[in-house]
């Protein structure tokens, strides 16, 4: 990103084949490809896993939101680790607890329930990028970089 | 009664209480007689809860339900399934855990202290306790268990 506009970094949970990592995905995606494709930036957790040098400079150049599934939060733990600044976490456990009637099921295939829980969260974080746009925390998410 | 017993499996590990008793499905009991009443103490055990993975709703039948020995007294629900609790022991709710409600990870973090689910006033403690397991028995049970997963897996 170097020279570039900052864009807010989605770093989602990478638990395949897990039903709250595959709704942190779809909330991910819904964001990134749908919600606010020009102010966001994908990053998949493997890569930083991996050390993957294109990917540890997005997250220390641009502010980070993490969608993590469970409460272990590995998402938000390897971006900090990474040396990014995570300036919002979010994990598919609590919204499922704020929403119980969305439990969700599946792995290939989510279950509706849990397409309807990666909506609720895409929109609640399409709110956050908004706010971290507003906020002016653009400006200082080059802090580790 | 008083050792407590710890098996390891990979990254595992189950801890099992040596103060209480245990029904072959996960529910421990500890009788709470040294406090001076009737009460017996039920929650899940620490295979369980890891058996059963990160709670997200605890919900205890209230105080003043009357409970036969494997009636349901509480539903754990946790991202991957849905705990059906039977009662170890007869007698009749008198206090639930209220901090499971704002903090049901507590039975995952702590499922022999912090983590209780529910208070039973016993009726017939002896009767009820001689029908439970000691810690060896649910350990053995625990391990056989374990080591059948391990197999299928």
């Amino acid at each position: 990103m170097n020279g570039t506009e900052q864009k807010v970094v989605m770093v989602p949970c990478s638990g395949i084949g897990k039903p709250f990592g595959t709704v942190a995905r779809e909330a991910a995606y819904e964001v990134c490809d749908s919600l606010r494709p020009d102010g966001t930036r994908l990053v998949a957790l493997s890569k930083l896993v991996l050390g993957d040098d294109a990917a540890r400079n997005l997250v220390r150049q641009n502010p980070v939101i993490t969608i993590d599934g469970c409460p272990k939060m590995c998402a938000a733990t390897m971006v900090k680790q990474s040396g990014g600044t995570v300036v919002s976490e979010s994990t598919v456990f609590d919204a499922f607890r704020r929403h119980r009637e969305l439990k969700p099921e599946g792995i290939a295939e989510l279950n509706d329930p849990g397409l309807q829980l990666a909506q609720v969260m895409a929109q609640e974080i399409a709110a956050t990028v908004d706010e971290i746009g507003r906020s002016g925390k653009m400006a200082t998410g080059d802090g580790h970089g | 009664m008083s050792d407590d017993l710890k098996m390891t499996v990979d990254k595992f590990t189950f801890l099992v209480h040596g103060d209480r008793y245990y029904s072959e499905v996960g529910v421990w009991a500890f009788w709470m007689q040294p406090q001076g009443n009737n009460r017996v103490r039920v929650g899940l055990t620490d295979y369980l809860q890891q058996h059963g993975g990160d709670a997200a709703f605890v919900i205890a039948k209230p105080a003043g339900t009357k409970l036969a020995v494997g009636d349901d007294f509480a539903e754990v629900e946790t991202v991957k399934t849905l705990l059906v609790l039977p009662s170890p022991v007869n007698g009749m709710i008198v206090e639930i855990n209220r901090a499971l409600e704002v903090n049901p990870e507590l039975v995952n973090q702590d499922p022999y202290d912090k983590g209780w689910i529910a208070e039973i006033e016993t009726t017939q403690w002896a009767a009820d306790c001689a029908k439970l397991l000691d810690p060896p028995a649910y350990f053995s049970a625990m391990k056989s268990q374990v080591e059948k997963e391990l197999k299928e897996s």
